[in-house]
């Protein structure tokens, strides 16, 4: 039994295979057909070298599936559009909302229809970045879990 | 055509990247230990913050301006350091990474008219990917890309570029740097050149190879011949001089019990051994060294080193350390406050052109494998997972990091949080 090793560079992941040599006996018929098992990583960040990842702890973008305590996969190479999700840092802290951009102007607006949260107008006298675009929401269902059924 | 790509206060840059609000703050972070600044911001250089600043000498200075200090997060850094250089591989076919934070990018085959759009493309993606800021400087020759690299830095509202590409635009670049500021000329031969009435760059290209072979060694001469154009290709290596591989630290605290210095000096050999192997080398010499701190007047001192040749040139773990503790008892003396310890491993080979001896052969095959086994489990358990015995637990010698950010990219508990 032998590790190989190798780098895919310009993804940037390693991938190790373990190969088995058969001493005797019949080789599997499913030697031919193998396929590399499901990676998760590669669907849900498939540019590793612009993906970061953040924890949201609030719950003023319910509506939009991002309870508290998901974990958000950030693209920060992408160029936001209105109606992205994105992570924003304003007046010294994360945030994550819509992006609305209508008629030269700039909204933070967020999806929470129970607590009515206010939009944001983003002016000129703000400092705002748009720290990356959420290209997935990751969200552990034991943080869903009903306890009252 | 070479581009010397490098990120700007790089960093003081990987902390803006996760916490904004420090942009245009000044920003200072301390090397190991807490020690001195290592990286500022340009805000911090402005306040006459020097490099190597220790950050007790301007106590009052940090208060008053307000600067934000950090301890170095190398995980951090490192992490950041490798998606910039992933990004560079994205669009050249060979990078030359030569430090944390730049690298030689092989521009070879480009046309004229592109390096200008290629350097940005580069630049912006760069800075779209990671949010580090980087710097290029192209030219001929690494030599001349460095000097370049130098230029694109010092342009006020520059774009972080600058394009050496034809004789005059490297002769005006000559002209403009003064011979200390030229990679690889260090201060003494500086000097020298400086009571010659040597004093630029030009100057230098100018003067007789057979002064500069004498004068300053077949490396200076090398490195005349890049500058006047002519690409050296072993220059990166002369320079670099990869010949040791070094792990040293200072104690959090002072220690006067030889086992906490065993077990401060085995990690160091334990750490020295790691990067033997990730550059293929085995080393046959070790040398060991102890010292109380010099700024201790009060303290008795004493530094002392050792030189240990090995049967066989190594880079096993558990005989390194081997080496390493007898070393140590070799020079440790009861009833010092020591400071700080250290391993150099010397003489280095290339791992297959060890030879083995009459009375010992060359590292069985199964040490390898055990070695190999070893780093692959904690690169992907985690660092420190799997250790030798003679480690320890106690981590007294455990170096200061009081201002340390989190480690955003590699521990999931130590992501970015949102509030809203």
């Amino acid at each position: 039994m032998q590790f190989y090793t190798h780098m895919i560079p310009e993804e940037g992941r390693q991938v190790t295979r373990l190969d088995f040599k058969v001493p005797a006996g019949f080789p599997s018929p499913a030697m031919d057909y193998m396929e590399e098992p499901i990676d998760l990583v590669k669907e849900l960040a498939p540019h590793p070298l612009s993906t970061f990842y953040a924890s949201c702890e609030g719950d003023s973008m319910l509506d939009a599936h991002i309870p508290p305590n998901s974990i958000l996969v950030i693209d920060k190479s992408l160029m936001a559009r209105s109606g992205d999700i994105v992570v924003a840092y304003l007046n010294g802290g994360y945030t994550v909302k819509y992006l609305k951009l209508k008629a030269g102007k700039c909204y933070l607006v967020p999806a929470n229809a129970a607590k009515n949260y206010a939009v944001t107008e983003v002016t000129q006298d703000m400092e705002m970045i748009i720290w990356g675009v959420v290209t997935n929401v990751i969200i552990n269902t034991k943080h869903l879990r009903l306890c009252t059924l | 055509m070479y581009a010397l790509a490098d990120c700007n206060n790089f960093y003081v840059s990987c902390e803006r990247v996760f916490n904004p609000g420090l942009i245009g703050k000044p920003v200072i972070v301390l090397s190991n230990n807490d020690g001195c600044a290592v990286s500022r911001s340009e805000e911090a250089k402005s306040l006459g913050i020097k490099m190597g600043t220790p950050p007790h000498l301007i106590t009052e200075l940090i208060r008053e301006k307000d600067v934000k200090v950090f301890s170095s997060n190398y995980t951090l850094y490192g992490d950041m350091s490798d998606r910039v250089m992933k990004t560079f591989c994205q669009f050249v076919p060979a990078i030359e990474r030569y430090s944390i934070d730049e690298a030689f990018l092989d521009f070879s085959g480009i046309h004229a008219t592109d390096l200008q759009q290629l350097a940005m493309k580069i630049r912006d993606t760069v800075y779209k990917n990671t949010g580090i800021p980087i710097c290029l400087g192209i030219a001929p020759t690494r030599a001349l890309a460095k000097m370049a690299n130098r230029f694109a830095k010092g342009k006020q509202q520059g774009n972080g570029i600058h394009l050496a590409a034809n004789q005059q635009l490297i002769n005006e670049m000559l002209a403009a740097t003064a011979v200390a500021d030229i990679w690889g000329i260090g201060g003494q031969y500086a000097q020298m050149l400086r009571q010659r009435h040597i004093t630029t760059a030009m100057e230098f290209v100018n003067t007789p190879e057979d002064f500069v072979r004498a004068s300053m060694s077949v490396v200076g001469l090398r490195l005349q011949q890049e500058l006047k154009g002519i690409s050296a290709n072993e220059l990166k290596s002369i320079l670099e001089k990869k010949q040791q591989v070094c792990c040293s630290r200072s104690f959090g605290s002072l220690l006067t019990d030889i086992s906490q210095v065993k077990e401060a000096l085995s990690n160091f050999a334990a750490t020295c051994a790691l990067k033997l192997r990730q550059q293929n080398s085995l080393a046959n010499e070790l040398k060991i060294f102890i010292n109380t701190n010099p700024h201790r007047l009060q303290d008795r001192q004493y530094y002392r080193s050792v030189v240990m040749k090995m049967e066989m040139a190594t880079n096993n773990t558990p005989e390194i350390i081997r080496y390493a503790m007898k070393g140590l008892d070799i020079i440790f003396q009861e009833g010092n406050q020591y400071k700080k310890c250290g391993i150099e491993a010397r003489e280095l080979v290339a791992e297959g052109e060890a030879q083995g001896n009459l009375f010992f052969e060359a590292t069985p095959a199964r040490h390898n494998t055990i070695m190999n086994t070893l780093d692959e489990l904690n690169r992907q358990m985690g660092k420190e997972l799997l250790r030798f015995g003679r480690q320890g637990f106690q981590k007294k010698y455990k170096t200061r990091a009081a201002m340390l950010s989190p480690k955003y990219t590699t521990r999931l508990d130590d992501i970015i949080k949102i509030k809203k």
